[in-house]
């Protein structure tokens, strides 16, 4: 049986390379644009840089691929199509496509480029997948965090595409490509510009010695001296409802699978992701170092592995809040 | 321009929903109404039975039925009461509203509506669409108005119909998690149907008091009410066929006769504003997506 792939996420060269150093089977990164949903500035590849990461991973046998995850717009698509294009001259092992507009051109002029459908397409079930497939020859589709474990092996069952699923980082707890909680408050858009709550739209203050986070003018959350203050997103704000006031809709924390990586192993997924474009390479490192041992360590005997407290001692380091959860995987979380 | 009365989102039961579609069809101004339920499959307040008797029941109204299908899509289950869907559309002769790509697979060639939360962002996306069956679509809530007018001007391949979201609690995202249920920490699994406690989604404030989302279930969506009314001269030159109107639990007649005259010059937006505010019980409207600007902010054109 084929072994499941470590993917990792990189920003910039820099973490490329930490993560081909420790241990990535797989990398990804996209273009420095908003063709790519994780458009922050500083951040992403010129074509030149990308020929470059793409030549440091083939030395070392890991595979590289472009995202291209968000939507042409109606005014200028031409950028989207020219990444595609790009993505094809430098021999990507993968190009990972949303839109159906981009997918058709991608299958129609570069035949021999691997499709993966990105998490953004939302395709969270057997009959999209086929929709895709049937259209666009997808070879893997990339799962929106919305199933539980059993509910992707079922899955696995009646699909002939490989599946790849987020095994780490931070946690969408909406429908990828469905969620316009973003753009609502800042008129940002994940699926138009590529950024889900930017920095622009952020602001930090200190009234009566306690910390207020808000996002597009909206209090997101409070904290009292001492507590650490998460980025401010709608999804992981603290709100009122129901007569209290809590985390309305998920606790900021990052999702983190180790415990049940047998389970979502054996679910038949090809591949683990994780998930951080934006993160520091000390991130990208630390975390495909661990997930590598994990994944190792699983295969050296199956039936005996566990998640050491150090992994996930350590991978907690490296997430806000310091916390972690299964996520959807887990039906109770639902 | 005609009206649609896009899909309950809410569970209200059997009765109400029942005697909305009822009103709705013999008393309001609509012209198309969107049946089935599109927020969670775990809902059965209309069976496929009472979903054919009331296909029947207001067939007489005149008024176009389009069958809605289901937001995110997810279980066995679920894609096989898409399939069950379909098939009564074909055999009632209506359309089908596809809201997961799920619902494209499945009726590939039939006459569709591609919903709001199929992600169609530009013309290129609709053409192919047109190809597998869509015959309308109706444009993302997000998506500008200068975006709107691109995709109606480049996608003429076909005739295809442009439907807008005007009026009502904006549906926002989807997730697997219940939110609803969580207020009551409760999980989806066992959520006893706390959703049905709120007609118009449970209000979800900041700790400043503003009003910011609705939960409804799985689903979330704006606090304020999302109104077009004052946009409403603006709308012919944009090709727009039909605009939505998004159920809420009181004064639908009303809200939609409001519309009615204000599309037809009969009642001018700046009053239409004030009456439907009215209706809203002095609560502020957003319109921002419309505008290129913050959904939740509302722009006076």
């Amino acid at each position: 049986m084929k072994r499941v792939e470590v993917l990792a996420p990189a920003g910039n060269l820099p973490s490329l390379r930490a993560a081909v150093d420790n241990g990535a089977d797989a990398v990804y990164f996209g273009f420095r644009d908003a063709t790519n949903a994780r458009n922050f500035e500083g951040l992403n590849f010129s074509e030149s840089e990308a020929a470059q990461g793409i030549a440091y991973a083939r030395q070392h046998g890991v595979k590289a691929n472009v995202v291209l995850n968000t939507f042409p717009q109606v005014n200028d698509p031409s950028p989207w199509y020219q990444a595609v294009d790009a993505a094809a001259r430098l021999q990507a092992d993968a190009i990972i496509l949303a839109n159906i507009a981009l997918l058709r051109y991608c299958r129609e002029r570069h035949p021999g480029l691997p499709i993966h459908l990105s998490v953004q397409a939302s395709a969270s079930n057997a009959e999209a997948i086929r929709f895709y497939q049937r259209h666009f020859q997808i070879a893997r589709v990339i799962l929106p965090r919305v199933l539980t474990a059993p509910e992707i092996r079922v899955l696995h069952d009646k699909v002939d595409v490989e599946l790849e699923v987020f095994a780490f980082g931070g946690l969408c707890v909406m429908a990828e490509g469905r969620c316009h909680l973003s753009s609502f408050v800042t008129g940002v858009s994940p699926n138009i510009e590529g950024v889900c709550s930017p920095a622009r739209a952020v602001r930090f203050e200190n009234v009566d010695g306690k910390l207020r986070t808000r996002l597009g003018g909206a209090l997101i959350a409070e904290y009292g001296p001492g507590e650490e203050a998460a980025y401010p997103t709608i999804c992981k704000g603290r709100f009122q409802a129901n007569e209290r006031v809590y985390h309305v809709m998920e606790e900021p924390g990052s999702l983190n699978i180790l415990e049940i990586l047998p389970q979502v192993i054996e679910a038949g997924v090809a591949s683990l992701k994780i998930e951080g474009r934006q993160r520091t390479k000390s991130y990208v490192g630390t975390v495909t170092k661990i997930l590598r041992q994990a994944v190792d360590s699983y295969y050296e005997n199956p039936a005996a592995y566990r998640a050491k407290p150090a992994w996930i001692r350590a991978l907690n380091a490296t997430s806000e809040g310091t916390t972690h959860t299964l996520g959807t995987y887990e039906e109770s979380w639902q | 321009m005609k009206i649609s009365i896009g899909p309950v989102l809410f569970e209200w039961g059997r009765s109400a929903l029942k005697g909305f579609w009822q009103r709705m069809a013999f008393e309001s101004d609509a012209d198309v109404l969107y049946l089935g339920e599109v927020v969670c499959s775990k809902r059965q307040s209309l069976s496929l039975s009472d979903l054919e008797s009331l296909v029947h029941e207001l067939a007489p109204s005149g008024k176009e039925l389009v069958l809605s299908t289901l937001g995110l899509v997810m279980s066995e289950e679920e894609q096989q009461a898409l399939q069950r869907l379909h098939e009564l559309a074909v055999g009632w002769n209506v359309k089908l509203e596809a809201n997961d790509m799920a619902g494209i697979g499945v009726a590939e060639g039939y006459a569709l509506v591609a919903g709001p939360h199929v992600n169609v962002y530009n013309p290129a996306t609709l053409d192919f669409l047109q190809e597998v069956g869509v015959v309308r679509m109706v444009f993302p809530v997000e998506l500008p108005a200068d975006s709107m007018v691109g995709m109606v001007r480049s996608a003429r391949v076909k005739p295809v119909e442009f439907e807008l979201f005007a009026h009502g609690r904006l549906p926002l995202t989807f997730s697997a998690r219940c939110y609803t249920a969580r207020a009551f920490r409760l999980s989806k699994a066992n959520c006893q149907y706390k959703c049905g406690d709120f007609p118009d989604g449970m209000i979800t404030r900041t700790q400043e008091g503003e009003g910011l989302l609705a939960m409804n279930g799985v689903q979330t969506m704006s606090e304020k009410v999302y109104t077009l009314i004052a946009d409403v001269p603006r709308l012919p030159g944009l090709g727009i066929d039909l605009v939505r109107i998004s159920p809420q639990s009181q004064h639908m007649v009303e809200i939609v006769a409001i519309w009615r005259a204000t599309l037809d010059g009969r009642m001018d937006p700046e009053e239409a504003l004030i009456k439907l505010g009215e209706l809203n019980g002095g609560e502020p409207f957003c319109n921002g997506y419309f505008h290129n600007q913050p959904g939740m902010s509302f722009y006076r054109p």
